[in-house]
């Protein structure tokens, strides 16, 4: 059953926003057919299930517009000023979704191919895989997004190469009044092709409050393996949500890190993996903290549909002030998915009185010659571990600060790449430090 | 394989063991749900006006209430209008002895293995039996009587305890809780009902045995036990009905209350009908079962064992509102054939330093499907609340099903929650070791899902133990493969 | 008593045994030793009736039997017994129930009554006794969080309870401390008799000091290569396998 939310504004005036804006817009049939699933599941109310400890529709009341303003003009000192830069690693800057070249550097042509989404509708691999993913008209977001996108980044990684260095996204956004921009992604790591993306985020000077909701479709083809990096780490006014649709071909590998550690009010990942051929390899690894009034909410499904699938999940969350964290995460196991492996762990700490936490770890298993397995812990502080901290002379503050952070670290502890690594785990720190002393 | 799957086609076909009917004359409502229908079967039962009263809200919220959507099943059309609510054997209903029970009722029970004349002499079960609807025969009713132990038919209770049946009746599960929760309130037959005084420790199990017997007649029964200050009971609910075509409808409520420093001990071992190897037939087992820890250091504990019904959906649950109060839950369902199990328990966790423990062991074989659904809460209050979850499947063949659906919510940042749970298939190497020391395939998954469930199985009374592990066997026999 | 003669076998498709010829007499004791990978514990699964090993070709009679033609329980209530290379795990069922329904089982094969419970314990005690078996694992799970010498000693304490005509021990030292082997052994030897007959199946000499064979057979690619006495354990125990090895392949067809 489908509950539409339809009491607010931005539902209302999406009909004759979206007539206004198909006219000139790209890929108009795959928009149209989308808009109205889109119209049909509404925006979702805490009455849908995926949604039920996260209200959205508080944030799209506002007078929420989706004409976005004209990029500014931004330079090289400025892009260094929002720290979000990293050493070593192919650079793609985009701008409310818009690939800014000048700012860029890309990837060598005879390796990857990089072009805008807007752009992208002669290449081969777009054809085959653009708005193909399972699962993407389940979403109501993600719906909404193949309806009005704007503009993004089509990567494809060619078959055999090995890309040296990670592709570094940085995402900026820009408004002058309360907006919805809606970037859409496709990449295709083709056969045998190794890649690393690492997605940033930061707003630039803005008036009112960002919602993206961005939508990533990847394509892990066989024997490819593309690791994943979502930092998401700045963006006080602002609000995502999130959709990454993976699919995974035979003896692929796709790793996926999603680090929350942001001032964004609310954060909605939806990470979605499916398994499409058999002997693939999946790692999904999280860390989120829930400060202020912020809500974090994680969803993660990994669909086994296919025979020696092994996967392997671990997210960690640190709750404090007001702060709510939610995690939910569904393995699915189809009837031929024999011989799986998948195993889900979920540890939370709550630091505050009014921190809340709803977690709910799902196995819906088909096959029977499997091995699946979840874990989930809400907790605090180990007393144990406390006390022996005292008893070698270390104060209290300097001991919790020590074992909350011991607790984030064996999820960074897992990224590759150095310079992310020490990106990650010095925020985490800042914010855990600060948190500490409060 | 191939022997096994021999074994399988040939044991699939088991015939259910206790399917015979009993041939009694019956006292049955026409067909029908409607406000007549609720003041017949109240008048029936010489009720008195609130309590009619009470009914007809029921009706009233039954009426407004709409089918869940949630469930991890197909929900059968259920033609409410189609069926009896009420039947009785339309002989004298009290009995002063057994000797003036009717024969063949008796010996209905001894199939069922529960001959009342032998369990009176040996058991020292106390057994309040209820044969579509209507108490029959209730024993040790004196020596319960001399401790100030209420153990009767709800009928009874409401004729001879009223004022103890209106302060509780409806305060655990509230009539507008579900729909068939509502209907139940509207419709209600006959039950149990159970009051401990205080500080008294109940020297014996209370055993009922429902049973389902007259064709197209529903069952809703209603239990009220109350423990009060202090007190102890342990509560044993056996269940098992004739085979069937149709499919029938179970819907019955159970309420439990245990005041300050009180423990209440509720066992089921389920064995309805479960239909045949086709999904014919069979019982919808739709059941609302909750206690509440009302009092300080109370504690609640549910063991279940399900094996039977075509469809079973239900979670007992413990509202722990007494602060250091207990809630329980131990669970073993088994599902073969077509059957569907979607069951688990809710722990709301609402006073200060209450713990709550889940053990629950779904077993799936041939095509069955097993969903343990689960919600640990834990309030804003409840400061030091534990919860330890463990949840584990067993898979038997290639067509079944086993789902995990454990909700999780903290309000609290003194609360520890754990919870685990694990799938997997039953081991073909631990078969083959039986095997190879002379235990058949049939009997090695036996001993292995016995094995399993153990933890569960040791909860219960022993007497209840042993019968549920014959009801393991028979449930799983036909399905290795 | 066992005769095992040209006996081929397979695991998915690919060959694992590939005629094997064996004869076992009452009274005897056969050690079969052999590189890894050489099939001797597949020999053991084909002979306990493990459902993934295939047989192609050959047979094997026990007793006068078909066994190849029993299922893995007749075989075992016939007397044919397995001490595992790896003892299995199984929770929740009690060591003590579970040799109670072996015993009956196997007795009820024989058309026998089942044992009454006090003459049970009387031969449990016995038995324990004789295999200095520790009685508080009798009422734990069968083998479960059991050390790795445990477990191997609780097989060969159900091999005393079991009574089986022919023992088949497959690399029941691996893993086994000195002081273990030493217990297992002592085990073993006190089991022996002229009606009962054993193969052990073992990489090392050093079992074959505790327990001394009568017959000593080298497996290699699926065939015995070579039999003879106890003396031919301690050539290989010098030499290794190698110089089987290259004496092998002159004498094997190309393929």
């Amino acid at each position: 059953m489908t509950t539409i939310a339809t009491n607010i504004s931005l539902y209302d005036s999406l009909p004759e926003l979206f007539a206004e804006q198909i006219g000139g817009a790209s890929y108009p049939e795959a928009r149209k057919a989308a808009f109205e699933r889109f119209q049909q599941l509404g925006f979702p109310t805490v009455k849908t299930e995926d949604w039920k400890y996260t209200n959205v529709i508080p944030y799209l009341k506002n007078g929420i517009g989706i004409q976005l303003p004209a990029a500014p003009s931004l330079s090289a000192a400025q892009l260094e000023a929002t720290g979000l830069l990293l050493p070593d690693v192919y650079r793609l800057v985009l701008v409310n979704g818009e690939l800014q070249p000048q700012l860029s550097e890309l990837p060598p042509a005879s390796k990857v191919t990089i072009r805008k989404m807007s752009e992208a509708a002669e290449e081969a691999a777009f054809q085959q895989y653009f708005a193909k993913s399972k699962k993407l008209d389940e979403h109501h977001f993600a719906q909404l997004n193949t309806a009005l996108f704007t503009d993004g980044l089509f990567i494809e990684a060619k078959a055999k190469t090995q890309v040296e260095q990670p592709i570094h996204i940085i995402h900026l956004y820009h408004s002058t009044g309360n907006l919805l921009v809606q970037p859409r992604h496709l990449w295709v790591a083709q056969p045998g092709a190794e890649m690393q993306i690492i997605e940033s985020v930061a707003g630039l000077e803005q008036s009112g409050t960002v919602l993206v909701n961005s939508v990533v479709e990847a394509v892990v083809t066989e024997r490819a393996q593309l690791s994943h990096y979502q930092l998401q780490t700045s963006g006080q006014h602002s609000r995502f949500i999130n959709q990454t649709l993976v699919q995974q071909h035979g003896k692929s590998l796709y790793n996926n890190y999603t680090f929350t550690l942001t001032e964004a009010d609310l954060v909605r990942n939806n990470l979605n993996v499916s398994l499409d051929d058999e002997r693939t390899e999946t790692h999904l690894y999280g860390f989120y903290l829930a400060m202020g009034n912020q809500l974090v909410d994680n969803h993660t499904s990994v669909d086994h549909r296919m025979p020696n699938c092994e996967s392997n999940e671990l997210y960690r969350g640190v709750m404090l002030d007001k702060g709510t964290g939610v995690f939910n995460g569904k393995i699915f196991v189809h009837e031929d998915a024999q011989k799986t492996n998948a195993f889900q762990q979920n540890n939370n700490m709550v630091l505050s009185p009014d921190a809340n936490i709803y977690t709910k770890p799902q196995l819906e298993i088909f096959a029977d010659d499997v091995k699946c397995s979840h874990g989930t812990t809400i907790g605090q502080v180990s007393e144990d571990a406390l006390f022996y901290l005292k008893a070698r002379g270390i104060g209290d503050v300097t001991a919790r600060s020590m074992l909350v952070k011991a607790f984030a670290f064996d999820i960074t502890a897992q990224v590759k790449i150095p310079a992310v690594r020490k990106r990650v785990e010095q925020l985490a720190s800042q914010y855990l430090t600060a948190a500490a002393n409060n | 394989m191939s022997a096994e799957q021999d074994i399988l086609q040939e044991l699939a076909g088991r015939e259910y063991e206790f399917g015979f009917e009993t041939q009694i004359e019956m006292d049955i409502a026409p067909p029908g749900l409607n406000e007549e229908t609720i003041r017949f079967i109240s008048m029936k039962k010489n009720e008195p006006e609130w309590l009619l009263e009470w009914r007809l809200k029921g009706y009233q919220l039954f009426k407004k209430l709409s089918m869940p959507t949630w469930q991890n099943f197909e929900l059968p059309e259920v033609d409410f209008q189609g069926v009896s609510y009420y039947a009785a054997p339309k002989n004298k209903v009290k009995y002063e002895s057994l000797d003036e029970v009717d024969p063949e009722l008796l010996r209905t029970f001894e199939k069922l293995g529960i001959p009342l004349e032998e369990q009176k002499m040996l058991s020292g079960v106390a057994v309040d039996a209820v044969f579509d609807s209507i108490s029959v025969a209730t024993t040790f009713k004196k020596q319960l009587n001399e401790l100030g132990i209420i153990f009767c038919s709800f009928g009874e209770a409401v004729q001879d305890h009223p004022e103890l049946v209106k302060k509780y009746l409806g305060t655990v599960v509230p009539q507008s809780d579900n729909i068939y929760a509502a209907l139940n309130c509207a419709v209600f037959s006959d039950g149990s009902f159970v009051y401990i005084p205080k500080g008294v420790r109940c020297p014996m199990e209370l055993s009922t045995y429902f049973r389902i017997n007259a064709k197209n007649t529903g069952q809703f029964e209603r239990t009220l036990i109350i423990a009060d200050e202090g007190s102890y009971v342990s509560y044993l609910e056996g269940c098992t009905a004739p085979m069937r075509d149709e499919n029938q409808l179970h819907a019955a409520v159970v309420e439990l209350i245990a005041l300050d420093n009180a423990e209440i001990k509720y066992s089921t071992v389920q064995n309805w009908y479960p239909g045949d190897k086709d999904g014919k037939g069979g019982i919808y087992n739709f059941v609302t079962k909750r206690g509440i820890c009302k009092g300080h250091h109370s504690k609640i504990s549910w063991t279940q064992v399900e094996t039977g019904s075509a469809i079973t959906w239900k979670y007992p649950g413990v509202i722990l509102q007494g602060d250091n109060s207990i809630g329980e839950f131990y669970s073993v369902a088994v599902t073969s054939k077509k059957q569907v199990a979607d069951t688990g328990t809710k722990m709301v966790h609402i006073g200060k330093n209450t713990k709550s423990r889940i053990i629950s062991k779904g077993i799936s074989a041939v095509h069955g499907q097993n969903t343990y659904r689960g919600l640990v809460k834990i309030g804003p209050n409840a400061s030091n609340a534990r919860n330890f979850t463990q949840c584990d499947s067993l898979l038997i063949g290639d067509r079944c099903g086993a789902h995990t659906f454990p909700y999780i919510e903290s309000k609290n940042n003194t609360a520890m929650v754990e919870h685990e749970a694990t799938t997997s298939k039953i081991g073909e190497d631990q078969v083959f070791y039986l095997n190879q020391r002379g235990i058949d395939s049939e009997q090695a998954v036996n001993m292995i899902v016995n094995g399993y469930a153990k933890e569960v199985l040791n909860q219960l009374p022993m007497e209840f133990a042993v019968e549920a592990q014959k009801l393991l066997s028979i449930t799983l026999e036909g399905s290795v493969g | 008593m066992l005769n095992i003669k040209n006996l081929h076998a397979a695991v998915e498709g690919n060959a694992i045994l590939k005629g094997i010829n064996l004869n076992v007499k009452a009274g005897e004791v056969h050690a079969i030793m052999g590189p890894n990978g050489s099939g001797k514990s597949s020999l053991a699964s084909v002979l306990a009736g493990r459902e993934a090993y295939e047989v192609t070709e050959g047979s094997v009679e026990f007793e006068g039997k078909d066994l190849l033609d029993m299922s893995p329980e007749v075989r075992a209530r016939e007397g044919v017994f397995l001490a595992f290379q790896y003892p299995v795990e199984i929770p929740g069922v009690s060591n003590i129930n579970f040799l109670k329904t072996a015993v009956n089982e196997i007795r009820a094969h024989h058309g026998q009554p089942p044992m009454q419970a006090k003459a049970f314990l009387d031969m449990l005690k016995q038995k324990q006794k004789l295999m200095e078996f520790d009685a508080n694992l009798m009422n734990r799970s069968l083998n479960e969080g059991f050390s790795g010498g445990e477990k191997k000693r609780n097989d060969i304490f159900q091999m005393a309870m079991l009574e089986p005509k022919l023992a088949i021990m497959d690399e029941t030292d691996s893993g086994l401390d000195i002081d273990a082997l030493r217990v297992v052994s002592a085990g073993v030897n006190k089991l022996r008799s002229k009606d009962n007959a054993f193969v052990i199946i073992t990489h090392y000499q050093r079992l074959l000091e505790y327990i001394v064979p009568d017959y000593v057979h080298v497996l290699y690619n699926g065939r015995i290569v070579k039999s003879g006495t106890k003396e031919l354990a301690l050539e290989l125990e010098e030499k290794g396998y190698d110089w089987l090895k290259a004496d092998i392949r002159l004498e094997e067809p190309v393929q």
